[in-house]
Formats: C-alpha cells, sequence, structure tokens
C-alpha cells in the first residue's frame, strides 16, 4: 500500500503584533489510503492549523510554513507547487469540510448548484450533467426527495441537511483525502450519529481516506483508525486507536482521558482534571510545553524538550519517561472495569 | 513577571494542593505513584496564562491599537495642529500676518497673488488670505464640535430610551428619526435657518438637531447588540435597577461606533456649514469662514485660483483628517479584532 | 428532603416575528409546553436535550429572566411572580444563575473585583473594605489568585473566566443556582476542573443545582435526578443511575446511544438507535406525542393522536410514552 499523504516536520508560525505564535511545530505523519486519522486536540493545540496547511489555506501575509517542512502528496510536495498545481487538488484530490455549516454554504446560489460547481471546475462536467450529478451526490448523502432538495438555497436546510450538503460537495470529485475539522461539533448528538455514520458508509464505499480533526474522544473512538494528539503545536503521542485508548504512553493522553465523564460506565467515576490552563502559544513553557501541568514533571522536563519517540511498534509518545516501562497507566480504559 | 515564576514553583509542587476542600482518598497509578495531590482541581495554580501585563484596560488597548495606525495618527496630528494654530493666531498672525477683518482699500492691494508680505496673496476686499484661513478654522472647527455635541447629546438620549426600554418607545423614536432622515439634509437646514434666521450660532443649531437621527440609530443598534450579552442577563438577575444597566453595563459598551461615528461626523458638519456658507446661508461676512471664502472666490476663479484654493485645501485636509481619525477609533476600539 | 423549587405546568411561548405585510395570523413558538417539576433542598437537577428542547427558556423563567406565558414557579413555597419590593430582593439573592459563554457573560469593562462585588454593591451589604476582602475570598474559593482583582476579564482563560462567574454567583451566599451549559463552551481538561468545582462548592455551601446542559456524560456525573427534555416537554424524568442505567423512553434511548463513547471497541460492538431526520419546529410541533415522527418503536393512530403522560415507570422514575419499556442502553 503506497502512501497517500506524508507530512514532514511541518511548522506553520504566524506573525503577530505579540510575537510569533508557533501554531504548529514540527509535525509529522503519514495518511494510507482508505484510513481514518484522527487529530484529537484542545483549543489551540494547532489540529486545525495543520489542516489549512495541508490544504494551503495559510494566509501568506502573516503565515509562514517552515523553509523544511514537506507535504508530499502521492509523492509529489504541496507546498512546491504553484497556484494552478494546488488548485488541481484543491477541493478535487483533498476536500475539507468545516464545523460551521451555517456558513461554509454560499447563501445567495442553489444547493445543488454549488455542489456542482466544482465538478465543472475540476472534471469539465457540462452544466446539466453537474447538476443531474449533484442530486444524486444528494441522494448519497441522505436527502430525501434529492431532485426537489437541490433546487432550494441553503437556509431551507436544517443543520443536520447542511452538513450533508457539504459532504456531498467535498466528494463530488471522489478526492483521496477528505479533511474533515469539527464536522459534527456543532451539531446535536442525535444529528452527529447521523452524519458520523454517513462518513463511515461512505468511506466504506468510495474508500476515501480521511482526517478527521476533533477535541471529543468518543467521535475520535468511532471513527478512527489512527489517532495523533496534539498539544501547544507539537504532536505528543501517535498510534492506533487501540494503542491511544487502550496504552496511552503520554500524561496529557492520560490525563485527557480521565478528565471525561462517562455515561457508560455504571457507577460515577471520580474526575480527574489536568490543572491549570493550555499555555499561550506565543510563550511556550520552556522544554516540554506539557510541564507546568504535568504531575509527574522533573527538574530535566523544564530544560529538555522532548522528541516524538518511538516505543512500541507504530506507537510513538514525545515524553522523556514514555521509555520507562514502570511508567504507564493501564486504566486509562473504564471498560476493563465493567463487566 | 514575577506572577509566572510562582506559578511554576506552584505547578512543579503538588503539594501545594494540599489546601482541597475535600479529600477523596488515596488514589494510585498504574506505577504505584501516589496520585492524590492531582485528584482535585482545587485551587489550581493560578494566572499562567494571563498574556498581557496586568490590568490593562479595554480603552488602554483601543489607544496602544490607534497608536499603531498611522494614518489615524496623522489625522490626530492635523487636527492638533490646526486648534494650536488657529487657537494662537491672535499672537501671531494679527501681528505679523495682517487682521482678517482688516481691508486694504488702496488701489492694486487686492486680489494679489501669494508674495512674501501675503503668503496666500489677498482677497478682492484686499485682506489676507492667509489669515482669515487660519481664523475660518475657528468657526469650522467650533461649527463642527458643537454641532456633533449637539447631534449626540440628542442622539444619545434617543437611542437609549428607544434601544433600552424598547416597545412604543422605540417604535415613536424611530419613526420620528425615519421623518428626519427622509427630509434632503441640506435643503432641510437651509429650511431651518431661514426660520432662524442666518447666523453662526443658528448654523449649528440646525447641523446639530438635523444630526440625531443618525447618532440615535447608530446608538441604539449598539445598544440592543450589548444588551444580547450574557452579563446583561447577570446584572438583570441579581437585580440591578435602570439606572446601574445603564450606566454601568450597556452605555461603556455601546459608546464606541458613537466615538467613530462623532469623530465622523465633525467632519460632515465641517463640509455642511462651508455649504450653508457658501449658499449664504450661513456665517455672515465679513466673518472669516472657509466656505464663505469660496463663495467670494467663485466669480474669481480664473482671475486669482489661489483663493479658492487655500480655504479648499483647509476643509479638504481637516475633513480628511477626521475621517482618518474615525477610521482608526473604527478599527482601535473593534475589541473583536483582539482576538 | 424539602422542596426547594417547584414548577407547575411552566409554558413560555415566543411570536413568531413577522414582517408588515405577512399574514396576520400570530403564530408562537412553543419554547417550554406545559412542563412540571421539583427541585428538592440540596440536590442536583439535571435539565438535558438538544438545541431546542427549551431547556434554557425553562432555566430563564426560573430566575425570572423571563416571564413564563402560563403556569407557576414557586421557590420556598412562594409563587416567583407575585414576588415585589423586599421579598423580590430576597428572592433576587437567594437565586443565582452561571451562563454558558465565559466570554459574554463577564462586562468587559469591569475588573474582576467589579465583578464579583456588583452583587454586593447592588443589594447593599458591606463597606468598601469589607466587599474587597469578601471578594478576595470568593476568588479563592473559585481557585484564582485573589491578587488579580484588579485585572479586566480579557486577561483570563475560558475556563477562569468561568470561575469569576462563579465567585460573582457564589456573592450572595445563594440557596440555589441554575448552571446554563457553564461548561459546554470549555476544553475538556477544563470541563472537568469546573464540574468538579461546582461539587466541591454544593458540599460546602449546601447549594441546590439546576443544571442545564446537552452532554449527557457531564450532566450524568453531577446531578442526583434528571429531567429529559424533546420539543419543549419532559419527557423522561428519574434518579440519574435509573435513567441512564435503565431509559424507558425511546428518546432517552436513543440520546444515550447516539453519544459515542471514548472506547474503541466498546464504541464499534454497542447497539446504537440513530434516529432519523431533524427534531420538527416547535412552531408546529407534532400532534400526540411530539417524538412520534422519529419515534422507532411508535405505534399508529395511539401515538400520532394522543399525548402521552408523563407516568410512573418504575420507583422514583417517570416517563411520557405509551410504550415505555426500560433498556439498559449506555451499558451496552
Amino acid at each position: 500500500m503506497s502512501t497517500l499523504l506524508e507530512v514532514r516536520n511541518l511548522k506553520t508560525h504566524f506573525h503577530t503584533r505579540d510575537g510569533v505564535v508557533k501554531a504548529v511545530d514540527g509535525v509529522n505523519f503519514n495518511l494510507e489510503p482508505g484510513k481514518t486519522l484522527a487529530v484529537v486536540g484542545e483549543s489551540g493545540s494547532g489540529k486545525s492549523v495543520t489542516a489549512l496547511s495541508i490544504m494551503r489555506l495559510i494566509p501568506k501575509t502573516t503565515g509562514v510554513i517552515g523553509t523544511d517542512s514537506d507535504i508530499l502528496f502521492k509523492g509529489e510536495s504541496v507546498l512546491g507547487m504553484d497556484d494552478a498545481g494546488v488548485r488541481s487538488i484543491r477541493g478535487n484530490r483533498i476536500a475539507m469540510i468545516f464545523q460551521d455549516p451555517m456558513t461554509s454554504l454560499n447563501p445567495v446560489y442553489r444547493v445543488g448548484r454549488q455542489i456542482g460547481e466544482s465538478l465543472i471546475l475540476h472534471k469539465g462536467l457540462k452544466k446539466k450533467e453537474a447538476d443531474e450529478r449533484a442530486v444524486e451526490l444528494l441522494d448519497m448523502v441522505g436527502i430525501p426527495h434529492a431532485g426537489e432538495r437541490a433546487k432550494d438555497y441553503p437556509h431551507q436546510f436544517s443543520g443536520g441537511m447542511r452538513q450533508r450538503a457539504m459532504i456531498a460537495m467535498a466528494l463530488a470529485c471522489d478526492p483521496d483525502i477528505l479533511i474533515a475539522d469539527e464536522p459534527t461539533t456543532a451539531l446535536d448528538v442525535t444529528i452527529q450519529a447521523q452524519i458520523l455514520e454517513l462518513m463511515i458508509e461512505l468511506q466504506e464505499r468510495t474508500g476515501t481516506a480521511i482526517i478527521m480533526i476533533t477535541h471529543d474522544l468518543g467521535v475520535v473512538a468511532d471513527m478512527a483508525n489512527e489517532v495523533m494528539v496534539m498539544y501547544a503545536g507539537k504532536q505528543i503521542e501517535y498510534g492506533t486507536a487501540e494503542d491511544v485508548f487502550y496504552r496511552p504512553l503520554h500524561p496529557y493522553t492520560w490525563g485527557l482521558l480521565e478528565s471525561l465523564p462517562r455515561h457508560d460506565v455504571s457507577e460515577k467515576g471520580i474526575l480527574l482534571p489536568i490543572t491549570g490552563q493550555p499555555p499561550s502559544l506565543i510563550n511556550v513553557p520552556s522544554g516540554c510545553a506539557f510541564h507546568p501541568r504535568c504531575p509527574y514533571a522533573k527538574d530535566v522536563c523544564h530544560t529538555q524538550v522532548p522528541q516524538l519517540t518511538s516505543i512500541e511498534d507504530g506507537h510513538s509518545s514525545a515524553c522523556l519517561f514514555s521509555g520507562d516501562p514502570g511508567f504507564r497507566r493501564e486504566t486509562a480504559s473504564p471498560s476493563r472495569e465493567v463487566v | 513577571m514575577s506572577d509566572r515564576d510562582d506559578l511554576h514553583h506552584d505547578a512543579h509542587n503538588p503539594h501545594t494542593h494540599d489546601e482541597s476542600p475535600v479529600d477523596h482518598g488515596e488514589l494510585r497509578d498504574a506505577a504505584g505513584h501516589s496520585i492524590k495531590d492531582q485528584s482535585r482541581s482545587l485551587p489550581i495554580p493560578p494566572t499562567d496564562d494571563i498574556i498581557t501585563d496586568g490590568g490593562r484596560t479595554l480603552w488602554g488597548d483601543a489607544w496602544y491599537r490607534l497608536r499603531k495606525n498611522k494614518l489615524a495618527i496623522a489625522g490626530l496630528i492635523w487636527v492638533i495642529f490646526v486648534i494650536l494654530v488657529t487657537l494662537s493666531a491672535d499672537l501671531w498672525v494679527k501681528p505679523y500676518f495682517g487682521d482678517p477683518l482688516a481691508m486694504d482699500t488702496t488701489l492694486g492691494a487686492n486680489l494679489q497673488p501669494p508674495s512674501a508680505e501675503h503668503i496666500m496673496g489677498t482677497d478682492k476686499l484686499g485682506r489676507d488670505v492667509f489669515a482669515r484661513v487660519v481664523y475660518g478654522a475657528r468657526i469650522s472647527l467650533t461649527v463642527g464640535v458643537i454641532a456633533v455635541a449637539i447631534s449626540v447629546a440628542i442622539g444619545l438620549i434617543m437611542g437609549a430610551l428607544s434601544g433600552y426600554f424598547g416597545g412604543f418607545m422605540d417604535t415613536l423614536i424611530m419613526r420620528g428619526a425615519d421623518v428626519f432622515l427622509a427630509f434632503p439634509y441640506v435643503l432641510f437646514a437651509i429650511a431651518l435657518i431661514a426660520v432662524l434666521g442666518p447666523s453662526y450660532r443658528n448654523v449649528f443649531i440646525a447641523i446639530g438637531i438635523l444630526g440625531w437621527p443618525s447618532i440615535a440609530r447608530v446608538f441604539r443598534s449598539s445598544i440592543l447588540s450589548v444588551k444580547e450579552n450574557e452579563y446583561i442577563d447577570a446584572a438583570k438577575a441579581m437585580g440591578a435597577g435602570h439606572m446601574r444597566m445603564i450606566f454601568r453595563h450597556i452605555m461603556p459598551n455601546a459608546v464606541a461606533p458613537i466615538i467613530v461615528y462623532g469623530t465622523m461626523s465633525i467632519g460632515g458638519a465641517i463640509i455642511t456649514e462651508a455649504a450653508l456658507s457658501f449658499l449664504g446661508m450661513g456665517v455672515q461676512p465679513p466673518t472669516p469662514s472657509w466656505g464663505l471664502m469660496l463663495s467670494d472666490a467663485r466669480p474669481l476663479m480664473v482671475r486669482a485660483p489661489w483663493l479658492m484654493l487655500w480655504p479648499g485645501f483647509a476643509i479638504l485636509t481637516t475633513v480628511l483628517a477626521f475621517v482618518l481619525m474615525g477610521d482608526g477609533l473604527r478599527d482601535a476600539l473593534d475589541v473583536k479584532m483582539k482576538d | 428532603m424539602s422542596e426547594l423549587l417547584r414548577v407547575n405546568n411552566l409554558k413560555k411561548y415566543f411570536p413568531v416575528e413577522q414582517g408588515l405585510l405577512t399574514s396576520r395570523l400570530s403564530r408562537k413558538v412553543k419554547a417550554v409546553d406545559d412542563v412540571s417539576f421539583t427541585v428538592n433542598q440540596g440536590e442536583t437537577l439535571g435539565l438535558v436535550g438538544e438545541s431546542g428542547c427549551g431547556k434554557s427558556t425553562t432555566g430563564r423563567c426560573l430566575i425570572k429572566l423571563l416571564v413564563p406565558t402560563s403556569g407557576t414557579v414557586e421557590f420556598e413555597d412562594r409563587d416567583v411572580a407575585k414576588l415585589r419590593g423586599r421579598d423580590l430582593k430576597a428572592f433576587r439573592r437567594d437565586v443565582q444563575f452561571i451562563f454558558q459563554d465565559p466570554y459574554a457573560s463577564l462586562n468587559p469593562r469591569m475588573t474582576i473585583g467589579e465583578i464579583v462585588s456588583e452583587p454586593l454593591v447592588v443589594h447593599g451589604i458591606g463597606t468598601k473594605t469589607e466587599r474587597r476582602s469578601q471578594v478576595q475570598d470568593l476568588l479563592k474559593t473559585v481557585g484564582l489568585n485573589p491578587e488579580h482583582l484588579n485585572r479586566y476579564p480579557h486577561e483570563f482563560s475560558g475556563g477562569q473566566r468561568q470561575r469569576i462567574g462563579i465567585a460573582r454567583s457564589l456573592a450572595l451566599r445563594p440557596k440555589l443556582i441554575i448552571c446554563d451549559e457553564p461548561v459546554s463552551a470549555l476544553d475538556v481538561s477544563i470541563q472537568a476542573q469546573i464540574v468538579n468545582l461546582l461539587s466541591d462548592l454544593q458540599d460546602e455551601f449546601g447549594l441546590t443545582y439546576v443544571f442545564i446542559a446537552h452532554d449527557l456524560s457531564v450532566v450524568r456525573h453531577i446531578s442526583d435526578r434528571v429531567a429529559v427534555m424533546y420539543l419543549g416537554k419532559i419527557v423522561e424524568l428519574g434518579d440519574w443511575k435509573n435513567l441512564y442505567d435503565a431509559p424507558h423512553h425511546p428518546y432517552t434511548q436513543s440520546l444515550l446511544s447516539a453519544v459515542p463513547v471514548p472506547d474503541p471497541e466498546k464504541q464499534k460492538s454497542r447497539s446504537r438507535i440513530i434516529l432519523q431526520g431533524d427534531v420538527p419546529s416547535p412552531i408546529d410541533p407534532p400532534t400526540g406525542c411530539r417524538f412520534h415522527t422519529r419515534c422507532p418503536i411508535a405505534q399508529f393512530p395511539i401515538c400520532s393522536e394522543q399525548e402521552p403522560e408523563l407516568r410512573e415507570v418504575a420507583p422514583g422514575q417517570r416517563a411520557a410514552c405509551h410504550f415505555a419499556k426500560p433498556m439498559p442502553i449506555a451499558l451496552g
């Protein structure tokens, strides 16, 4: 299986009045065809900026991508492409859906027309063919009476239907990669369940690889093959979903899992929050960025920046102590407590 | 910075957490480390993400941003310069350049082009144009400021009543404002002055009265958007009275657009004054006023173009200065731009 | 256990905004439509549901931020709508509110000290110096540095701002606090801090909470009893354990099954009910049982014609469904 997307040492920094914001600071990962990678992190962890960097949607005026960074799509450097090259990939080979379905559709165009637009642009379809294909796509994402609804304007769609339309639009050109940035955060849980189900089903059918950006560990558990945990612009843990949920290596991942209230266990557990506040990206703490909030931090953590190191096969962590076999938290999965 | 040091100390010494009000017993992680100290969130190490220096107010922030805006500062400097020049004019313009009202009926003394003696030339009555431009600034600025002050005073009260109380009051005031706005502005001003009689004082009364509906509308919509904020509900829920609501919670958050609009309106009022004086409905001769000077210069445009040039230049730069200041203030006061 | 708050047949309808030239038929959004419940002294009642179910509107009616269309809210056996003067002031002291948005709920032009002491000022409590020391105590109580009372809200992070809001709500030593989505705007790691803080404060000050949220896990964690709302009505109400372990109403069941569990194996193997379609408009709610248009077990015509009563289905558990039966969905 050939690697679809390779992200090498991605660094995206923004120059602002207050200083340089290191939004993404050295991220590496590979994406294989048909797989789902979940990027997890809290606000400001750099997960969305990672996605925008892949899409080449970082504003040139303020955003700078490191010179030694590279993003390879099927072996070709996305960062090295000219504008025409980027346009031939964006929306065509790599498509993206956003968090807010209310603002990501243009209110003055009919939904069907918006979906067909990328087909006219990338596939050279005629207007009529594009319209027909748009109806098929709407039908595929489960919009009832797709033929008529294609003629509606976005405001006539509910939030869930708009997100379905966004997915239809993203899948119009059969992309190799679908980047979904918090696609269900703005939706109610029953609608979220519909959308996640739809995404899983469509992935099985089309073989599209998905990069799922989310803060919701439940969504991650539902969708992901592999998980990348980010903190303060850095990747701090990477592994299969099973690795990260059942054998997490990094204290931050432990903290995330233990601070979640659960409704799937019969007793109320104790929530163990991560103390302190997320760091400012302008003044990232020295050494390990997590050390001010880490209960296990030692003096060395203040000074030494931990590198993402492979601990087990395909499971890596950016903590100086992850190599120590005694430094483990096996109880992170409450499912083991319940019989 | 000492805060930050304290914090680090706190974060690394979990035993400072011992004042936790509730003790949930000894907990151990897989490795057998006691994690008791992490079991509660209280008290968290404070202050770690305070980004700005202590106690910086929003107004302070606004001034900081305004300072960065070169055009706005240029406008501010020009306005201050004009004010200083015109206020000190008695000290140096009258003795060295001439009295703005002093006619020189000697043959050949009128309509002189700019020279060392009369740096901006003389008008058809032999008066020094420079002196008249300088003294004209008094009229223009006074009219501008007082007229806008009148508009703002009426507009704030009307806008506050309408936006805060809503209902019938709102309908009454806003329909009244609509009626005012439906009249052609300058014609209405002329009609008003025709009734009051043309004079310096009546110019700013007319402009001031005509200006309130716009101010009231801007203020009303600003109040309505401030009222959406939850801190207004919070104040209501604690039983705060109307006075506290208006002056403590609504006013300080709603005035920013008025400051912007008011600043720009001064420019507008100066233009209106010039227009009215040009039409003979404003300041009466021989008082020096930029509009009046333009009016006098009109028939002599070809013979003595400098007569039109200097007051025109004065109006243009002064109005532009106010508009640039207003623009800068808008950016500076926009809280959203901060994040 | 005594009843602190009693809500009887509460209704809140909002008129639909209409243009000048459209039909004059006045239509109403039935945001809350005949809701009754009680809150006992010292407990936490969770109010959970999706957007538009009326949970926030209910919360706002409880503290008189909204005036109910009909029905009554009784606090300590007195009808809140009839309180005037000193009694109303006392009510405003006893019942406080914590807001969802930690950015919009603090006046950006006031310092933290001014914000937290404002309730004291409004109610004329203490001298300036007394208030100052009280504010510092409050800030300490909620885990903030008491030195920070001269700082402004924008200098704090979301979690810290929420602590400031909590300190403000504690200033008057209230008996009841309505928490409207107090953690939904916060990051996961910070949510847990605030949830724990609220539990600690409840123990320390003997507070009673009405906790409104859309996150079922958070509600379960903090609540003693939980009410599930759908389209302006309570569909199920009961002790947290019974309600989550054995939900009786098909809506509660589908809601619980829709929340993904942070455990990959379990999440992939658990049984799920995926509801079809969207929540209907509260302007024209479905006849009979409001859930019948999406219900997986609806039977016709009874469900579309007859409105189900909120009836006892197990000890201490009530559900509004003609065919209520327990289904242990969450543990799957």
